[in-house]
């Protein structure tokens, strides 16, 4: 074992001194601190904000074309309208940008060719929104159409008669080998093989709030501001900076509430650019808010895989080998696609010993809006393709799915072939507890026809190991201040998309500081008001900033206790501080003084405190253990710890019409420490009912020219409340991983991952058949029991 | 996204109205709820120089019901007040069950009935019960009132009987004849917010011995340009003993007679095919409640 011990789990017999897991604040189930303005309808969105003399920003669209050459665009008309302030075309910012520099070939308008049905080619700055859009109608484009690629298969193939990108030969953006033993000579060895092809479909994240960017450019100091609703403030500036060629430090970028992003704003949006350069060319605040369609149209949602996947199994029903070949559909711009590729390589190495493993993949272009990094990004797809082979592995061998994956399961102190290492999992647990609350045991293949019951696991890091840039700096910093006036004010640029990153960063400091949640003020959602955070993504947040909060708390309890320790007489390191009070853990009743009387001296003899904290995550790199060599990409996929999760579904399939209906969830997870329980909750439920629609129903769809069918709500189906399933949510509470801030891993995007496959393998339950290309509607199922029927 | 920009008018009187409908014509558009008006004048798809707005005519609003005679519902009338309607769910259950399915508690709020029947989508909730209920339609205009059959009044998708200068002003519902009852059923992907595949209703009654089969209207939904009346189903059914037999085979007839579209909701052939799975089952359903009646 690791880290991690089994002895250092009892907790009988600690004394609560030396206990550090006996907390005041943390684990409670305090309502989130936005909730209140959210729930009155007071919250200020960025599309809320009004300026003085503030024009209205609008992007023309390609809606006739998914690929197309611009042969000339006259917006003469346009700028003569009446009302009309500017009109910006694609030449006038040709830097190309993306969330990877190294692939960075986006342009904020088209540039000479339009490469999906719905890019942006022209856009135009008006007095109001209503003139704004008439100016957009009066832009004329004069395209030539080009022949539209929209299968990955096909755009490869006619490559050579048609290229999306000139810089792109063969419509591949990367690929990608990865080799860890020998997978060859396992396979020969194995008793069980099973190879499988699966393919995923393309849903889109689905926020509420559309994209909306408000930009002021001060013509009289050079100095920009971007309000906008964004995930990744510190990103976004960066871009901003370099499309628009000025200083970092002269851009001031502040997202106000933001209603939902799942990934979809985890990117620079063209919004935002616009905003910018449209404020900047005629010196007035410009916004720029995209309707639903402009969403769909830009969406960045999950890329669809194609996915051939090969698992081995030793006559005991250990896993020896897995050979893993995805192509993935990019769309039309790169974003996030090499990221997204290696995760999913990553993806095989966990929550299994997996000691030989082979990973081909390659990420291809097609003339569809780009995908991006969508809620459990790069893990969804292969979690659908493992747990169901695994599922069907498990019959194979004749013993239950939840003993296969027990015998499988990773262990706290795993080192994967590749270098991953877990620190912390209570993996078998979150299984063990799944199938005892549902009874899987004694449900699954016992139901009548029509009823089934399925099981899956899965994981997820816990942030990132790596900047998208080379860069080693820390990857979050914050500032603590203390002060006889504001109390404790915390300083993080990080971003609160709605799933409580500011309350819980409240909870962490007050405990760190020993004073309660309500004193704790945040400043964040700022890049100049706040200090340094990499972003909202990666389920990042509660570590990184739970370990910079630690730090910089224990900067400003040094001070505060050595002043404490000269006035009570003793040691300054046998003071604590909790619940508002500093006293000696030895005589905590003769040896106590009022925190706050303590922070009032401080302040008197030397002025405000304040202290900085910073995160760095390890620094591993991904290699083939077995033979030392270095693998491309294999730094993807590793984290500071891991979160893990097992669902169980159960469903009752109408064998005449082949609907689904998803009856009960059952669901343990491993998230270490719920720094808030009640939150904690609301992320597990809302991952499962995400996956749930991305599963059954929710698609994309093009016509054969590539334009896009459904860029709306109406077509574009979600669940609704009348859809949700009884959940049962059993998160462990008493997982700790003692490596992690307060014990804290993750679950934004952990509890995303078993929902596919549990359904699917719920489904087969019931009705004997294994679906292996999502969503599954109700129109394939009864196709695929039609067949059967026939093939009896 | 924009409207165009248009005069709007919120007449008070029955009479107001229908001289603003006279005087205006096809310039005017009728606003009822405008759940489907303004989608449609967001998408530049209409342009109306005026809007009559019915909302404040109490004439065209309520549900009135006489006994032996039937009910009389206005057709302002919000689909809410239909659902929440203790008279409509008595006696005209398909109605009802149609008027719960029809988009969400908000949409509901709004929406009225005429507007889901002058809308004229061919999967549309209100049309199917309401036609296999035998409800007629009255329109009128400045020259008087006239009357037909709901099947004449939607001629297509988008298609009324309306004539410019009119306005549809009520529903008369026939006494449902004793020992009749009447079903609504719907199948799409999730359970609120949908926009039907296939919608169905059925109105059926037993003679007295409760057994056979007295009368039978069953009504497609979404699976022609207007509501599809089976003449095959009730043939082979009216004037026989039900049985799981007898409905299995009327209602593969009604998916016979059926004539889908595929589109990205869901292939002709599958919408066939749930004709009759829920032709069977509304069949089924009804005669168990009927036997319950009589
Ligand atoms: C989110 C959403 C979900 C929806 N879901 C459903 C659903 O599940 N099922 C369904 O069937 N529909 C649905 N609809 C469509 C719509 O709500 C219904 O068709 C509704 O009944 C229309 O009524 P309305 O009063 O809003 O009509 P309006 O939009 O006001 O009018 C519709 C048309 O009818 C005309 N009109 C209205 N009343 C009269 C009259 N008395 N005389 C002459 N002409 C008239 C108008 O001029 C207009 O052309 C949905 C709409 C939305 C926005």
């Amino acid at each position: 074992m690791g880290v991690w011990d089994k002895e250092q789990y009892v907790r009988e017999g600690v004394p609560p001194f030396q206990d550090e897991r006996r907390f005041t604040q943390v684990g409670k189930s305090v309502p989130k601190i936005d909730s209140p303005a959210k729930v009155r309808g007071e919250a200020i969105y960025t599309d809320d904000i009004v300026l003085p003399g503030m024009a209205y920003g609008r992007i023309k669209r390609c809606t006739e074309h998914a690929h197309a050459k611009i042969k000339k665009i006259d917006y003469s008309k346009a700028l003569a309208h009446p009302g009309v302030l500017a009109v910006l075309i694609g030449d006038e910012a040709p830097k190309k940008w993306g969330m990877l520099p190294q692939t960075a070939n986006e342009t904020v308008l088209a540039v000479d060719k339009v490469r999906f049905n719905g890019e942006g080619v022209a856009a135009v700055a008006a007095v109001d929104e209503e003139t704004a859009e008439i100016a957009c109608d009066l832009i004329d484009v004069e395209y030539e159409p080009l022949p539209v690629l929209l299968d990955p298969f096909e755009s490869m193939q006619r490559a050579g008669e048609i290229q999306i990108h000139e810089d792109a030969p063969g419509n591949i953006l990367h690929e990608g080998e990865q080799v860890f033993g020998d997978v060859d000579k396992a396979f020969k060895e194995c008793k069980y093989i099973l190879e499988r092809e699966f393919k995923t479909n393309m849903p889109q994240q689905g926020f509420l709030e559309p994209q909306a960017a408000l930009a002021n450019y001060d013509p009289q100091n050079g100095q920009l501001r971007l309000w906008s609703s964004s995930q990744i403030a510190h990103y976004l500036h960066r871009q901003i900076s370099d499309v628009l060629e000025m200083p970092m430090n002269k851009i001031r970028v502040t997202v106000p509430t933001v209603g939902g992003g799942f990934g979809g704003k985890a990117e620079a949006c063209v919004n935002e650019f616009v905003a910018c350069l449209l404020s900047r060319k005629i010196g007035r605040p410009v916004k720029v808010t995209f309707d639903r369609s402009e969403v769909f149209y830009t969406n960045k949602g999950r890329h669809p895989c194609h996915m051939k996947m090969k698992i081995g199994l030793d006559a005991d029903g250990y896993i020896q080998a897995v050979d893993f070949d995805n192509t993935l559909d990019k769309g039309a711009y790169a974003g996030w696609g090499i990221v997204v590729l290696f995760y999913s390589a990553s993806m095989i190495h966990l929550p299994y010993k997996v000691p030989n493993a082979r990973f081909r993949g390659r990420c291809v272009y097609t003339n569809k809006p780009s995908m991006g990094s969508m809620r459990g990004l790069g893990g969804v797809q292969p979690r659908f393709a493992m747990e169901c082979m695994l599922d069907e592995l498990a019959e194979m061998m004749g013993i239950s799915p939840f003993e296969l994956k027990m015998k499988n399961a990773v262990e706290s102190g795993y080192t994967a072939v590749n270098n991953m290492y877990v620190p912390h999992t209570e993996y078998k647990r979150s299984l063990q507890k799944a199938v005892e609350k549902s009874g899987y045991l004694e449900k699954h293949g016992k139901l009548p026809f029509g009823k089934g019951i399925g099981l899956a696991g899965g994981y997820y890091i816990t942030g990132t190991a790596y900047t998208l840039y080379m860069s080693y700096k820390p990857h979050t910093s914050v500032l603590l201040r203390v002060d006889t006036e504001g109390g404790v004010t915390l300083h993080c640029s990080a971003v609160d998309i709605g799933q409580g990153s500011n309350t819980v960063m409240a909870q962490m400091a007050a405990e760190a500081l020993g004073v309660h949640f309500e004193d704790v003020h945040i400043q964040s959602h700022d890049t100049e008001v706040g200090t340094f955070d990499l972003g909202t993504f990666a389920s990042r947040l509660t570590y990184a900033t739970g370990i910079a909060i630690r730090d910089a708390a224990e900067k400003i309890n040094g001070k505060l206790k050595e002043i404490a320790a000269g006035l009570l007489g003793c040691r300054a390191d046998h003071l604590a501080i909790k619940d508002r009070k500093i006293y000696s853990i030895y005589e905590a009743e003769r040896k106590s003084m009022e925190w706050e009387k303590v922070v009032e001296i401080a302040v008197n003899t030397t002025g405000s405190l304040a202290a900085m904290g910073h995160f760095s995550p390890p620094r591993r790199r991904g290699f083939d253990l077995t033979s030392g060599k270095r693998a491309q990409g294999a730094n993807i996929g590793h984290s500071p710890t891991f979160g893990f999760s097992c669902q169980i579904f159960e469903v009752d399939v109408d064998l005449e019409t082949g609907k689904i209906k998803v009856t009960r969830v059952t669901e343990s997870g491993d998230m270490g420490t719920m720094i808030n329980p009640m939150a904690a909750d609301g992320q597990v439920e809302g991952s499962i009912v995400y996956n749930l629609g991305a599963c059954l129903y929710e698609d994309q769809f093009f016509d054969k020219d590539g334009i896009h069918l459904n860029p709306n709500f109406q077509d574009y189906k979600m669940p609704t409340i009348m859809d949700m399933p009884e959940m049962d949510i059993n998160t462990l509470t008493d997982s700790y991983d003692p490596t992690a801030p307060f014990g804290a891993k993750e679950t934004g995007e952990g509890a995303v991952q078993p929902t596919f496959p549990a359904i699917v393998n719920a489904i087969y339950d019931a009705i004997g058949i294994r679906f292996t290309e999502v969503p599954i509607t109700p129109e394939k199922v009864l196709k695929a029991l039609k067949e059967k029927k026939k093939g009896k | 996204m924009f409207l165009n920009h248009f005069e709007y008018f919120a007449p008070q009187a029955a009479k107001d109205a229908l001289d603003l409908c006279d005087r205006l014509g096809a310039k005017a558009k009728i606003l009822a709820g405008g759940t489907d008006l303004l989608n449609l004048m967001k998408d530049k798809l209409l342009k109306p120089e005026y809007l009559i707005d019915i909302n404040n005519v109490d004439e065209f609003k309520g549900i009135f019901y006489e006994p032996g005679k039937g009910a009389v519902i206005g057709a302002a009338t919000k689909i809410s007040e239909i659902e929440r309607s203790e008279i409509i769910r008595e006696k005209y259950f398909a109605l009802h069950q149609a008027a719960g399915e029809l988009g969400s508690v908000q949409v509901r709020n709004m929406a009225t009935i005429g507007g889901n029947i002058c809308n004229a989508s061919p999967a549309a909730e209100t049309p199917t019960p309401l036609v296999a209920l035998g409800a007629k339609v009255v329109i009128s205009s400045l020259s008087g009132d006239r009357e037909m059959p709901l099947e004449e009044f939607i001629l297509g998708n988008g298609e009324t009987a309306l004539a410019e200068g009119e306005i549809l002003t009520k529903f008369l519902l026939p006494e449902p004849i004793s020992g009749s009852v009447s079903r609504y059923g719907y199948i799409g992907l999730r359970d609120a917010m949908e926009i039907d595949a296939v919608n169905l209703a059925v109105n059926l009654a037993l003679g007295e011995d409760g057994r056979i089969i007295k009368q039978l209207k069953l009504v497609m939904g979404s699976v022609f340009p207007r509501p599809l009346v089976s003449e095959e189903a009730p043939e082979i059914l009216i004037g026989k003993e039900f049985s799981a037999e007898l409905a299995e085979e009327a209602a593969r007839a009604a998916s016979s007679e059926s004539k889908p579209i595929s589109d990205i909701r869901a292939s002709a052939e599958y919408r066939r095919e749930i004709v009759a799975v829920l032709s069977r089952r509304l069949l089924q359903e009804a005669f168990s409640a009927a036997q319950g009646e009589v």
